[in-house]
Order: C-alpha cells, then sequence, then structure tokens
C-alpha cells in the first residue's frame, strides 16, 4: 500500500476554507447561544408558570435529542413547515444554536441557583432591590463559576461541528470528505482532518484547563 | 399582647426614644412555631442582646427587624411606624438597618473595598471615589485599612467579619443587627470583633445583638432579653439577668451554660 499525501497539499485551500467554515460555525454558535442561553436561563427562573414551562421544555427537549437528528431535522422538516429557504450553512448554524442555547441556559442557571441564598440576604439587607442583588452580586459570581463550563462547551462545540457536514455544509469534515470521495485518498484526507482538528482543538482544551485554574472560586 | 413572665421595663434614665418595638410577633416555618408573640422595645443608643437557647427564635426576630422574614402576626414598629410591607418601603428601613451575619456573607468577588463601598455605590448611588472614601474610613475604623485590595478568602474570619461590620456601617445606619456575629469564628478571632463592636457600643450606636457571648453580653449589653420557645421570658438590665434573673427559664439557661458570672 502507497501513500501520497501531496493529495493534502494539493487541496489545501479547500482545507482552510473549510477549516474557516469550521471556526466561523463554532464562533457563530456561541455568539447566538450565550446570550440566548442567559435569557432562557433567565426564563427558566424568573418567568411566570406558563413562560417558564415553555422554556424548560425547549431545554429538555433539544439536550436530549442526538444533535444529528437536529441537524436532519432542520434541514428537511424547517423549510416545510416555516417556508424558510435557509443556506446549508445557516441550517447547520440554527441546528447547532438551538442545541448549545439548551446547553448554555441549563449551565447560567445551574451558575445562579450555585450562589448561597445568605449572599442575596446580604445585599437584600443592604437596601438593594432583587434585580440590583442580581446585577451587582448573584451574576458576576455565577459567571465566574459557569466559565469553564463554558470553556468545555465550546470545545465539544468545535469538534460537533462536524455533524452539520451530513447536510452539505461545506465545514472541513465535509471537505474533507468531498476531497477522499474524489481522489479514493481515504487514510490521508482523514489523518489531515484529524490533524487540523486536533492542532486547532488541543490549544482550546488547554485554553480551558487555565481557565479553569484562573477563575477557581474561593470562598 | 403582653409576656406574662417579661418584667417590667426600668431602663436607664438616659435611655433615649423608642427605636424599636416588637409586639407579639408570631412567625411559623411549617409546624415550628419559630416566634409565638415575642414583644420588646429598643431604645436609640442602647445595645439590646437577644440570649437563650438555640431555636428560642431571636434570630428569627432579628431577621423580621429589616424584613428578611415576614411576619405572621403581631407588629414590629421602626421609628414609630409599622414595618412596611411592600418592598420598595421596605428597601428604605433596610438601607437604615446595618446587618452583620453569622457567616460574614461577604461577596467574594470584589475586594475589601469595594464590598464596603457596594452599598453607597448601588444603593446610594455615590460615585465610585466619594463611596470608596467612605470605605476607607470604615475600614479604618474597624483597623483593617492594611486590607483594602484584599480578596474575602484571602482574610481570617474576624477580619471577614469587620469588614462585613464597616459594610454594613457604610450605609451610615441609624441600628445595626448583629446575627451571632462571633458564633462562625475561631476562638483566636472572637475578641477583634467583639472589641470593635464594643467601639461601637461606646459611640452610642444602637446594636441589636443575638449572641452566645455572656461575657460581652454582661459588659456591653444595656438591655437583655432572655429567649425560650418563640418569646422573650425575661428582660431586665445585666446585671438582674446575669446576677438576679428572677424566671426559672433564665436561670436555666445560664446555668447550662456553665455562668458563673
Amino acid at each position: 500500500m502507497t501513500f501520497d499525501w501531496s493529495v493534502v497539499w494539493q487541496h489545501r485551500d479547500a482545507l482552510l476554507a473549510g477549516t474557516a467554515t469550521t471556526v466561523l460555525l463554532t464562533v457563530m454558535t456561541m455568539v447566538i447561544a450565550v446570550p440566548c442561553g442567559m435569557a432562557v436561563a433567565a426564563l427558566r427562573l424568573y418567568a411566570r408558570a406558563p413562560v417558564r414551562a415553555v422554556a424548560t421544555a425547549y431545554v429538555e427537549l433539544f439536550r436530549n435529542l442526538p444533535l444529528i437528528l437536529v441537524v436532519y431535522w432542520a434541514f428537511y422538516v424547517l423549510p416545510i413547515t416555516t417556508g424558510l429557504g435557509l443556506s446549508p450553512l445557516a441550517t447547520g448554524l440554527a441546528a447547532l444554536a438551538l442545541n448549545v442555547t439548551a446547553y448554555n441556559a441549563e449551565t447560567f442557571r445551574a451558575g445562579i441557583n450555585s450562589i448561597r441564598k445568605g449572599q442575596i440576604e446580604a445585599a437584600t439587607a443592604l437596601g438593594m432591590s432583587r434585580p440590583q442583588a442580581l446585577r451587582r452580586v448573584v451574576i458576576p459570581q455565577a459567571l465566574r463559576r459557569v466559565l469553564p463550563i463554558l470553556a468545555s462547551t465550546w470545545v465539544s462545540l468545535f469538534k460537533d461541528t462536524s455533524l452539520v457536514s451530513v447536510i452539505a455544509v461545506s465545514e472541513l469534515a465535509y471537505v474533507s470528505m468531498q476531497i477522499r470521495s474524489q481522489t479514493f485518498r481515504v487514510l490521508e484526507m482523514l489523518t489531515a482532518m484529524a490533524a487540523i482538528y486536533w492542532l486547532l482543538g488541543y490549544p482550546q482544551a488547554k485554553l480551558v484547563d487555565w481557565i479553569q485554574r484562573r477563575f477557581v472560586v474561593t470562598e | 399582647m403582653t409576656e406574662p413572665n417579661a418584667t417590667p421595663s426600668h431602663r436607664a434614665k438616659d435611655a433615649g426614644a423608642k427605636i424599636i418595638r416588637y409586639q407579639g410577633v408570631v412567625k411559623r416555618y411549617g409546624n415550628f412555631q419559630a416566634l409565638n408573640g415575642a414583644s420588646l422595645d429598643v431604645h436609640a443608643g442602647e445595645v439590646v442582646c437577644l440570649i437563650g437557647p438555640s431555636g428560642s427564635g431571636k434570630s428569627t426576630l432579628l431577621r423580621c427587624t429589616n424584613g428578611l422574614e415576614s411576619v405572621e402576626g403581631g407588629d414590629i414598629e421602626f421609628e414609630g411606624a409599622r414595618l412596611p410591607r411592600d418592598e420598595r418601603a421596605l428597601r428604605g428601613v433596610r438601607r437604615r438597618m446595618g446587618m452583620v451575619f453569622q457567616s460574614f456573607e461577604l461577596f467574594p468577588h470584589l475586594t475589601a473595598l469595594a464590598n464596603v463601598a457596594e452599598g453607597p455605590r448601588t444603593v446610594l448611588r455615590m460615585r465610585r471615589l466619594e463611596a470608596e472614601r467612605r470605605a476607607l474610613a470604615m475600614l479604618d475604623k474597624v483597623g483593617l485599612s492594611d486590607k483594602v485590595s484584599s480578596y474575602p478568602s484571602a482574610l481570617s474570619g474576624g477580619q471577614q467579619q469587620r469588614v462585613a461590620i464597616a459594610r454594613a456601617l457604610a450605609m451610615e445606619p441609624d441600628v445595626m443587627l448583629f446575627d451571632e456575629p462571633t458564633s462562625a469564628l475561631d476562638p483566636e478571632t472572637v475578641g477583634e470583633v467583639l472589641n470593635v463592636m464594643k467601639k461601637l457600643a461606646d459611640e452610642g450606636m444602637t446594636m441589636v445583638v443575638v449572641t452566645h457571648e455572656m461575657s460581652f453580653a454582661r459588659h456591653v449589653g444595656d438591655w437583655i432579653a432572655v429567649f425560650d420557645a418563640g418569646r422573650v421570658v425575661e428582660q431586665g438590665p445585666p446585671t438582674q439577668i446575669f446576677d438576679a434573673p428572677t424566671t426559672e427559664r433564665t436561670r436555666d439557661f445560664l446555668s447550662h451554660l456553665g455562668w458563673t458570672g
């Protein structure tokens, strides 16, 4: 068996573009899913009962469905039910954002709930209103606690973006598979793909470790 | 509602006007009757110590004073007006009462200075510099001007509690409420907190103190209220409570503590 690694170099532009799309998908998903996750968490914690129930149903649905199913669902069902003709990229982004928002909502909710009641009482005793106590005391502490979890979610998401390849979003996995099927260089392309994911993922994982050490909460 | 066993109030001649008045306060937690008609007056400038066995209602009464707990029966008056039920009005009352907790409850994400400046900044809407100037003065008052930039996690329990006292004082309250302020402390740091409290008392601060430090109550307290089963069973000046208690409950409680005067 002979290997021809030149195939990787020949397709460098396509691979680079795929990598860029992967990074873009990751960043865009988080840009949507962090504020939306906060909003959903706030609804679950502070909204009226019916709204709270809807938010809870959303979180429990999307947290417990396989992401690939959501991706297919967004691709086949969303256009039919809504009449929206989204590009594969936008569809993939929507599926990822729906999934990660549900996770982030749970993360933020747990973070806020982890702040002791005594902290809110101390703020209240100073004369703060409930929104002031949340803004000045609870949320800053909760954010510190959830930052390492958000960072882990980020790293998982970076790898999970590969799932949107099933609906032909030309991110790194899709591009690699395309090159593979054109050139039949399976092992070379899989290795190249692995190398790129790892080289980008490893520093991120290290960054997460650093964040976890840096933001350890001491009381 | 009158207390069957409560002794009449023979306040010192220089006792100020009544600033807090508890009348037959009732509070339940499920089946547990935390307060069962507690009555007590606090005069301006006085140090009133609430003592009694665990679960006798003293902390609950303190927490009702600034509305951290709601009252189910009876009345609490602050400066002649009933404690408001409305949240907004209640906040106005709270900013005039400082509170110190057993577990300090400093804000761990803020430095000592920022902890103390937080109330003036957020509640009194002071400018940052002005709030920090006041915070510095308060930290100086509790002897911690060298710890301004320390985070709570870097401070000892006694230091944390002194920052917590400074944080409450920064609101320039009319009354200070202390909820077992030394119960969570190592024995060697209890003294520094009690000294700060004594200094405050000497300056004429009105203080309501839930405490198990009998010697503090004896020497700093102007008025002692003994709690049992959700009521004040005896109250009077420390000399009466500690040297000549008039009720069996007080004698029992003090003898359990091994109090010998």
